[in-house]
């Protein structure tokens, strides 16, 4: 993070680099035989379609404007809520999880039914945002330095005051970190809800008319507007972010045991709070289809889901199927899982090594975030093929982002007294990092994978539905086109289930192991 | 739950000031009427525009509000959910549904006689009969898998030996080669690929006994029995307006550049191909929208060979009869 003027220089030199390499790729059409196109060419094409994409960008900088403000607001006023009073977030976490991992192609159709306009799109950016602005907001408020809060308390402070004076102020960097991948999100919300929702204008419908013409410099065009508008946003929060981590980061390092608090925790009241947190997400699906009206032949409750998979007449091939599709989804799901956080640790751990080498990376991590697949799956199969290796690669890029921006605030976060130590007895960059680095923010570490695993699900069904037509994605795909219903939602639900069963597993991990060494975990 | 029903409260309020929220329109008026169409704007739906534009919908005395379509939009949800009076769709998924599900469904009539779905290659690389098909692999929308078995079926060939994949959209992994054919509108892609300096060529499936409709007209039940009246409007001004636009193919989609065609990313010579590519598949002795009793029974006979079952009381000409 210092910023000598050489180290600017390396990137944009690096970046600049780049793009030479992928305008001459491009324009020898040396990539999938010219599937991939180069710089200019999109520059040029969107010149000539510039009267086509004023109204269609005003669309969906509303819609994403609109979803990322109201999610913002909603992830940091639960975050707030969830640190006072720790309960509601173990009870809301099922709910949590399910708003975060809902494949958007299950719910898109359901959004398109039940609200109309704008709503859809607006709904979709939120979805996309809330999550992650929540997550950042409890991981910064409860990293906050617990001496500083002992002395508040010392002098008589309540919770509120210690909220005030010292959590918000130290959380800042991390909730603002939330705001930079929510950004993006906020953008691919609005642009899948467009894509599908037969709506006029938008970069999504836009896309859509587009894709039959066979032309990628048109897509890329698309695309690079839709990462415009979110690199915009972000870059944004990172010049704020980087005023205010400035005076926030600890000097030395907190050696104050946290206290667990489930530790001397009756046995019943943890059976209710876990109850709670199953039921809490499952009476709002059944209250939503209960005050939306809809027939119950398109609306399925917890229960209709039930009744279709175990007692209606289609219930033994429906399981069948179910039951084939889950089991060609899940292996790859783990490979899938493993690689996108190895992928964004390894990603974290050399950018706090070469800084300015993953500066000149990050636009195009940002291209992946906000690209819509569906632009891209041409290329991707030309490169790739229909296989594993195509769905390792979406799986990667669909969870990569928020882990990858986590872990570096984590590494960012470090104290630096802590860092100096190696230092000062003549170790290495690397050393430093294995002794002190990585073992400090192994909180975050785990956050990311709290971040990555559910997410992992979605890729592989994106893939599956896009390229490989296999799983849970195409049956899915398949169940929406003839109008089977109870798979469509028993696909969702089943989904939802399995994320947050891998999302309890690291949640149970992550205590074990930061219990053992004295930390407190980032949640 | 607090939380998700405040947000939907907070999203009301924040989008209640835009133009662009409207909740789910009431049909109480008289004059009112939804139609939700198949897909984005573009030629498949030229006679609803020249209708429209033409005033030939508000002389029957309807106040028509159109809804386009798109990969998220399941037409037979829409019309389940009161959201439209009546959809465009496939006759596959509706019959699939009645028979299946139960569901209230009733079609009135269809705007293809022939289904424009056919098997796009390239002519370097030709299939021309379901036959070739064997060993290639072939791209399909998922929801049209059905459709390709079928037809594989009816001329007796192996569903194994055909290697289905997912079909996004976009034409280029068969413009490069990635794969052998495609299923798409054989009205529109074509021009796509030529558009890129490479020839296409394409059977119909229905040329190869999958003899079904497309863009089939669908009502509930209840939109039946108390809106019949509008429903025979409704044809009538869109026979009208379809046969204006068939008359000559080429005259109204330069017309629509800059109103129903503006911005979708789709070109206007593109639009005329497509409307010339049609014309043979949507008129019909019988005026257009209009289903005989032998092309009815080639649907059922076509469905049947996948399992679906479907009767002839699914269909319902007697309006068609009212025009």
């Amino acid at each position: 993070m210092v910023n000598e003027p050489s180290n600017s220089k390396t990137m944009y030199r690096n970046l600049i680099l780049l793009v030479l390499l992928w305008e001459v790729v491009g324009r020898l059409d040396l990539v999938a035989g010219g599937a991939l196109p180069s710089l200019s060419e999109i520059i040029i094409r969107m010149w000539i379609d510039r009267h086509d994409y004023p109204l269609h960008i005003g669309s969906t900088l509303y819609a994403s404007s609109a979803g990322f403000l109201i999610g913002n607001i909603l992830g940091v006023c639960a975050g707030v809520l969830f640190v006072l009073y720790p309960m509601t977030l173990r009870l809301s976490r099922g709910f949590n999880i399910a708003i975060f991992s809902l494949p958007p192609i299950a719910i898109a159709p359901i959004l398109v039914i039940t609200l109309s306009g704008m709503a859809p799109r607006i709904v979709l950016a939120t979805m996309g945002v809330y999550f992650i602005t929540m997550t950042a907001t409890v991981v910064g408020l409860s990293q906050a330095d617990s001496r500083t809060s002992e002395l508040i308390r010392a002098y008589g402070g309540n919770k509120l005051q210690i909220l005030r004076l010292v959590q918000f102020r130290s959380a800042i960097p991390s909730i603002l970190a939330g705001f930079r991948i929510a950004a993006p999100n906020a953008v691919l919300g609005a642009i899948l809800a467009e894509f599908g929702g037969g709506g006029r204008w938008g970069l999504g419908t836009y896309l859509l008319g587009s894709l039959g013409r066979g032309e990628p410099d048109r897509l890329w065009g698309i695309g690079l507007m839709a990462t415009l508008i979110s690199g915009a946003s972000y870059f944004l929060f990172v010049v704020i972010s980087n005023r205010f981590l400035k005076g926030s980061t600890s000097i030395t390092l907190n050696t104050a045991i946290p206290t667990d608090i489930t530790k001397n925790e009756h046995v019943l009241k943890t059976f209710f709070i876990t109850m709670g947190a199953i039921f809490l997400p499952i009476s709002i699906w059944w209250a939503l289809i209960f005050f939306s009206g809809l027939p119950s032949m398109i609306a399925k409750t917890p229960w209709g889901v039930v009744e279709y998979l175990f007692f209606s007449n289609m219930a033994e091939a429906a399981q069948g199927r179910l039951v084939a599709a889950i089991a060609e989804t899940l292996p790859i799901t783990f490979i899938g899982m493993t690689a996108g956080l190895l992928f964004a640790f390894l990603l974290a751990i050399f950018s706090s090594l070469y800084f300015q080498v993953i500066r000149a990376f990050m636009p195009i991590a940002l291209i992946t975030q906000t690209m819509p697949l569906v632009a891209l799956t041409p290329l991707l199969v030309l490169i790739l093929g229909r296989g594993n290796s195509l769905t390792l690669w979406v799986t990667i890029s669909v969870t990569f982002f928020p882990a990858f921006v986590t872990l570096t605030q984590g590494i960012l976060l470090v104290p630096s007294l802590a860092k100096d130590l190696p230092k000062a007895y003549g170790g290495s960059k690397w050393q430093e990092l294995i002794i002190v680095t990585i073992p400090a923010s192994l909180p975050y570490l785990f956050a990311a994978t709290r971040l990555t695993v559910p997410r992992a699900l979605l890729g592989v069904m994106i893939a599956e539905w896009l390229a490989t037509g296999k799983g849970l994605g195409n049956l899915l795909n398949q169940s929406r086109g003839y109008l089977d219903y109870g798979m469509i939602w028993t696909v969702a639900a089943v989904s939802v289930l399995l994320s947050i069963i891998f999302y309890q597993l690291v949640v149970y991990t992550e205590r074990k192991v930061l219990g053992k060494l004295g930390m407190k975990t980032a949640e | 739950m607090t939380l998700k029903l405040n947000r939907r409260g907070f999203l009301g309020s924040a989008v209640a000031g835009t133009a662009a929220l409207s909740w789910p329109l009431s049909s109480t008026a008289a004059t009112s009427f939804t139609m939700q169409a198949a897909w984005i704007n573009d030629a498949e739906f030229a006679g609803y525009y020249v209708g429209i534009d033409k005033g030939y919908y508000s002389s029957e005395g309807l106040n028509l509000n159109y809804l386009s379509g798109g990969p998220d939009v399941i037409p037979e949800s829409t019309i389940i959910a009161g959201r439209a009076d009546l959809a465009l769709t496939t006759p596959d998924t509706t019959i699939k549904a009645i028979a299946e599900q139960g569901a209230p469904f009733k079609i009135i009539g269809t705007q293809y006689q022939k289904n424009p779905i056919g098997i796009v290659s390239l002519k370097s690389n030709p299939i021309n009969s379901p036959a070739e098909l064997i060993g290639k692999t072939l791209a399909v929308p998922p929801v049209n898998v059905i459709s390709v078995e079928a037809m594989l079926k009816i001329n007796g060939i192996d569903r194994a030996a055909v290697n289905i994949v997912p079909y996004a959209y976009d034409p280029t992994p068969l413009i490069k080669g990635e794969i052998d054919a495609s299923l798409d509108f054989t009205t529109n892609v074509p021009y796509s690929i030529s558009q890129q300096g490479v020839e296409a060529t394409s059977f119909l499936l229905y040329d190869f006994g999958y003899q079904v409709f497309n863009d089939t007209v669908v009502v509930t039940e209840e939109t039946l029995k108390s809106k019949r009246n509008e429903l025979v409007s409704w044809l009538r001004a869109s026979r009208k307006g379809w046969e204006d636009n068939l008359r000559d193919p080429n005259i109204w989609p330069p017309k629509f550049a800059d109103s129903w065609f503006k911005g979708t990313g789709r070109s206007i010579d593109n639009e005329v191909f497509f409307n010339n590519a049609q014309k043979s598949l949507i008129e019909n002795d019988g005026g257009i929208f209009s289903m005989s009793e032998e092309s009815i029974q080639a649907n059922l006979d076509s469905l049947a060979k996948v399992g679906i079952k479907g009767s002839r009381d699914m269909f319902d000409t007697t309006l068609l009869e009212e025009i």
